[in-house]
């Protein structure tokens, strides 16, 4: 029987189930899928795993990716996993590494897609900083190790599975890491929960205000390019892209956004793209329903005034 | 104390150029510059180092020995000591066979607190600090923001990460992995006008495998667990498009496409 683990984040307990549609891509449709959750088991999982290893930790979950990483090459001595997938979350980056070195096996980071060429599994990454794309073969007697970026791969319909659930005690190895104190963010907002985002690049580096008001008078959020970020003008929790956030909006506008592929590879499962480019041949262009050829800025104020006429007349 | 900063000097990613035939970057084609997470590392154990001048500061990389001149800037701002673990065997060497070099190089040192970045602008898979955690059998973190001063010297880094929702402050005991990020806003100091002249290569050691005894076959392209096998620059599906101009009926056509789809 193929076997696949998959560890679910409990900060990201949604996107971690879209890493059985990864598995399916893997390993085709007749696997045994296995979810291992380091927290309590407090909230309702949908019974989308053949078999829920709960390790009993605090509901607060544990906070020391080597204890995880113990736990988790216990389980794979046991049961001998053929992949096992990890949630690219802050927690899983530092478990993932971890694990893989323990198992001596490879990892392959922030996977965007899954395929076979002769039988043999490749996947691929974007690299240096997404300029171009890497196809990787795994070396070595396996497991295959991956991390999946939330919201990359999408499972719409989940099969239903028997759900058996493993209880199991917290390795006591590790455990040098303490939390001392969490105290809350003013928080922004998250891009990847909204249906309309608005989004500057280094063509509308000085239209961010026009950005978040187009944004607003279309019920959606403003989010921005890596360019916007890093010049200090719109801050990293709104980036998009591969080294930002992978969204998956209903509309995204692309204000002066030229789309090298790191953006790209966040925004392809937008439903519709509006760019708006001084270069209509700008490589975001070729993923648009529609390309408006000129100025963003100028754009953005004919657009707001028309909306507010148009809102205005109701 | 003394305090190792596993550094990268990555080139300008913008400007690279990269040979499809081998599936590797042409590292001489591009300007070297010190990793911007890496940057923070550096730069905070400059200033412990500033408070405490007791403290030793190492700077640790492996790379071709052409970075030689990269590693004197950090002697000439402060750093007391640069090795480069450079051999033609380790080329190559993906993820798990970096890890195995590095590990090995540390693992017979001592220290305090190993600081690297989270991020690398290159790669970016963020898996060489994490991994080495496991080799060395440390603690280590990753996105840490704000350390606080005063404690590292009792042995103890409490530090903050920074999240979406969050802000959590973590302690850990020496010696331990703390991968800092660039929002820690670090930042390096300038060389004093002596140093700018002086010359700082007894202070580099290029250690090369004869010193770390790999076989051929645990390091490099052959000691690694994953290999590139193509590379490509990615073709774009054309979606059904209209292009319009940023006009009048550009607008309008915009308008009520929005519309049309309910946006509006």
């Amino acid at each position: 029987m193929i076997r696949c683990l998959i560890y679910i984040d409990p900060n990201e307990t949604e996107s971690s189930l879209d890493l059985i549609e990864a598995a399916r891509q893997l390993h085709g449709d007749s696997f045994e899928v296995t979810g291992v959750l380091c927290s309590a088991l407090d909230q309702l999982l949908p019974n989308v795993f053949d078999r829920l290893a709960v390790v009993a930790y605090p509901a607060s979950g544990c906070v020391d990716p080597a204890q995880v990483a113990d736990t988790m090459q216990a389980m794979h001595w046991k049961d001998k996993y053929l992949s096992i997938l990890i949630p690219a979350t802050p927690f899983g980056r530092m478990l993932a590494p971890r694990l893989a070195m323990l198992l001596g096996t490879g990892l392959v980071a922030d996977i965007t897609q899954i395929r076979r060429k002769d039988d043999v599994v490749e996947v691929i990454r974007p690299a240096y900083s997404g300029s171009l794309m890497a196809c990787i073969r795994y070396v070595g007697e396996g497991p295959m190790m991956m991390s999946v970026r939330p919201n990359v791969f999408r499972d719409m319909v989940k099969e239903e599975r028997a759900m058996r659930i493993m209880p199991m005690q917290p390795r006591t190895s590790g455990g040098g890491i303490e939390r001392i104190e969490v105290k809350p963010k003013q928080i922004s907002y998250d891009i990847r929960e909204s249906g309309v985002l608005v989004s500057g690049g280094g063509g509308a580096a000085k239209s961010f205000a026009k950005i978040e008001r187009l944004a607003e008078l279309l019920g959606g959020k403003a989010s921005a390019s890596r360019k916007l970020v890093d010049a200090g003008i719109a801050p990293r929790s709104i980036q998009v892209g591969q080294s930002g956030k992978t969204v998956s909006p209903e509309l995204y506008i692309a204000l002066g956004i030229n789309g090298a592929i790191q953006h790209i590879e966040g925004i392809k499962q937008a439903k519709h793209i509006i760019s708006v480019n001084i270069n209509k041949d700008a490589p975001l262009t070729s993923l648009s329903d529609i390309v408006v050829e000129g100025d963003a800025d100028r754009f953005l104020d004919q657009l707001i005034r028309r909306i507010q006429q148009y809102q205005q007349s109701e | 104390m003394k305090l190792i900063c596993l550094v990268k000097f990555v080139p300008d990613v913008g400007s690279a150029k990269y040979d499809f035939e081998r599936h590797t970057l042409i590292r001489d084609s591009a300007h070297l510059q010190l990793n911007p997470d890496d940057v923070c590392a550096v730069a905070f154990a400059l200033r412990i180092k500033a408070r405490h001048p007791e403290t030793i500061v190492e700077a640790v990389t492996m790379a071709s020995a052409r970075v030689t001149p990269n590693m004197e800037d950090l002697l000439r701002i402060g750093v007391d000591r640069g090795v480069i673990l450079s051999d033609p065997a380790f080329a190559g060497s993906d993820t798990f066979a970096t890890t195995r070099v590095l590990g090995r190089y540390l693992s017979r040192q001592d220290f305090s607190y190993l600081l690297t970045g989270t991020h690398s602008i290159d790669g970016d898979t963020s898996h060489i600090p994490a991994q080495l955690g496991a080799v060395l059998n440390l603690s280590q973190m990753s996105g840490v923001q704000k350390i606080d001063e005063s404690l590292l010297e009792q042995g103890i880094a409490r530090f903050d990460v920074e999240s979406e929702q969050e802000i959590t402050t973590y302690q850990m005991r020496k010696p331990c992995i703390l991968s800092l990020t660039r929002e820690s806003g670090y930042k390096l100091p300038y060389a004093s006008r002596a140093n700018l002249e002086k010359d700082f290569s007894a202070q580099i050691q290029v250690m090369s495998n004869a010193e770390l005894g790999f076989l051929p076959e645990e390091v490099g392209l052959t000691g690694s667990k994953t290999r590139v096998v193509e590379t490509y620059v990615k073709r774009l599906e054309q979606r059904e498009q209209r292009t319009v101009r940023a006009d009048e009926s550009g607008v309008e056509y915009v308008f009520r496409f929005l519309t049309d789809k309910g946006f509006i």
